[in-house]
């Protein structure tokens, strides 16, 4: 997440409560980050949409793509 | 003496001098085949492939010619039940594959083989009168000729050579596609045709020999031409006319730009002129009607080619099925954002296509070659993401960038872009 940040320009914070949107992490950070969690795991992962709308903090994309991973 | 009965004494550019293979002749004295007519004939050899068109031009031999890793054993069944007896040509001696059904030859007639929509090569039938797009009488060159046997662009450089005294030809084989360069300044080529891809490779593996090679004239085509490619070959070669060239087996060679800038000027969409091709667009799809188109077709064709106008320049980016990424409800082109990644200074070839994604459907990546010189540590994923994103929307930017040690080519000299 934080690759996906700096290659924007961004610096993600260090508190996982940080508000996506006030960070500027949009849509296409996110879809990049799914891209980047299947190259380092060889695996294509299958998103939930109704569970994509509940993140809203650094926290809840992680918290979400450990789960995915976990499946 | 051929079925057709058309045998012509002799060809204008018979005196012309041919290099292939590691021989030096003529073309009065390349060795004639005995070949039947139809035939579909796999040259084993650069001279092979020669030897039989201009048997062909003399003969009036019903001809396809193609190489035997383009033709495998379905395409062979299929030219065979069309009525082409599949022969092999290697050092002038005719080896035949497989009889053709019987049926009367049709004289004068060249096949090409082409791609096709479906993946399936089809044939397109021109004549050596059709294929033979330049007429005006030219200075004398020798031309280098580093396309497959058969294909349409290596029609378009034989055909000038055998109609046009004074157009020699260095024939350059698969396997010395590496080192061209030097071959062609030890002959002393002043005129080359090829894809970009070919001369992005050219510069890539050793812009030294490249530019010792004495080229007066330059062509591209083949594929889509960006900007970079051309200003890249002018600072190279100064002296040079920088010309590409849109051209295709079904419409022949349509469009020429010798301005030195990538696309063509907007003005000349819907010209109309009976001796010329006429370009149009519809929607965002190429469409030419064209005088020197093979045989079957009339009228108006849909290349499906794709077209961006820029500042007043007609592009042709990419294949209509294929260029258009969509990226959360938004269009982008991948033919831009590989224009875009080729402008870097420090990237000697690009890739652009999409992934599948989450949220947004789709997403832009791109597979990049850097430059020998490039310093890998600075040009870099992030490097290329921030140059791409000061240049397109954030929907275009590509997030994925693998990077090849090679630039990848095939036999047609192309490499998907």
């Amino acid at each position: 997440m934080a690759q996906v940040m700096k290659n924007q320009g961004k610096v993600l914070p260090d508190d996982d409560s940080a508000d996506l949107r006030a960070i500027g992490f949009r849509s296409l950070d996110f879809s990049e980050l799914a891209l980047r969690v299947e190259d380092e795991t060889g695996e294509e992962l299958n998103f939930d949409a109704p569970g994509l709308r509940q993140i809203a903090t650094v926290g809840d994309v992680l918290d979400f793509l450990l789960q995915l991973q976990s499946e | 003496m051929s079925e057709s009965g058309t045998t012509r004494a002799g060809l204008p550019g018979d005196g012309n001098r041919v290099v292939a293979s590691g021989r030096q002749l003529t073309w009065r004295e390349l060795r004639t085949a005995d070949l039947p007519s139809p035939v579909a004939v796999l040259a084993a050899t650069g001279l092979d492939a020669l030897a039989a068109a201009r048997q062909h031009a003399v003969q009036g031999t019903e001809l396809v010619l193609s190489t035997p890793s383009r033709v495998d054993a379905e395409l062979r069944d299929e030219l065979a039940d069309a009525g082409f007896t599949v022969v092999r040509l290697d050092d002038g001696d005719v080896t035949v594959i497989e009889k053709g059904r019987q049926r009367a030859a049709e004289p004068e007639r060249l096949w090409l083989l082409t791609s096709g929509s479906t993946g399936r090569p089809k044939r397109v039938g021109h004549t050596l009168d059709s294929l033979t797009t330049v007429r005006s009488t030219q200075e004398p060159r020798t031309w280098l000729c580093p396309y497959s046997p058969g294909t349409y662009a290596w029609w378009q450089v034989v055909t000038l050579s055998l109609t046009q005294p004074g157009q020699d030809l260095v024939v350059i084989e698969p396997s010395q596609l590496d080192n061209w360069a030097q071959i062609a300044s030890e002959h002393g080529v002043t005129a080359a045709s090829g894809t970009p891809t070919f001369w992005r490779q050219a510069i890539y593996r050793d812009s030294e020999a490249l530019a010792k090679v004495p080229l007066r004239q330059i062509t591209l085509g083949g594929e889509p031409v960006d900007q970079a490619i051309l200003d890249q070959l002018r600072q190279i070669f100064p002296a040079a006319r920088v010309s590409w060239i849109y051209a295709s087996s079904e419409l022949g060679a349509s469009i020429v730009v010798h301005d030195g800038r990538a696309g063509f000027p907007q003005e000349w969409l819907d010209r109309s002129a009976t001796d010329r091709p006429t370009i149009s667009v519809d929607g965002d799809e190429l469409v030419i009607r064209s005088p020197y188109h093979g045989a079957g077709l009339t009228g108006a064709v849909r290349t499906g080619d794709r077209v961006e106008i820029v500042d007043g320049r007609v592009h042709i980016v990419g294949r209509l099925n294929s260029d258009e990424i969509n990226v959360g409800g938004s269009k982008i082109s991948a033919g831009l954002v590989r224009h875009v990644l080729t402008a870097h200074p420090q990237v000697a070839w690009a890739r652009v296509t999409s992934r599948k994604a989450p949220i947004v459907g789709r997403m832009v990546v791109a597979e990049v070659v850097l430059a020998p010189a490039a310093d890998r540590a600075e040009v870099d994923e992030a490097a290329l993401i921030k140059w791409s994103g000061d240049r397109l929307p954030d929907y275009g930017v590509p997030r994925r960038i693998r990077f090849l040690d090679e630039i990848p080519v095939k036999e047609t000299l192309k490499s998907d872009v």
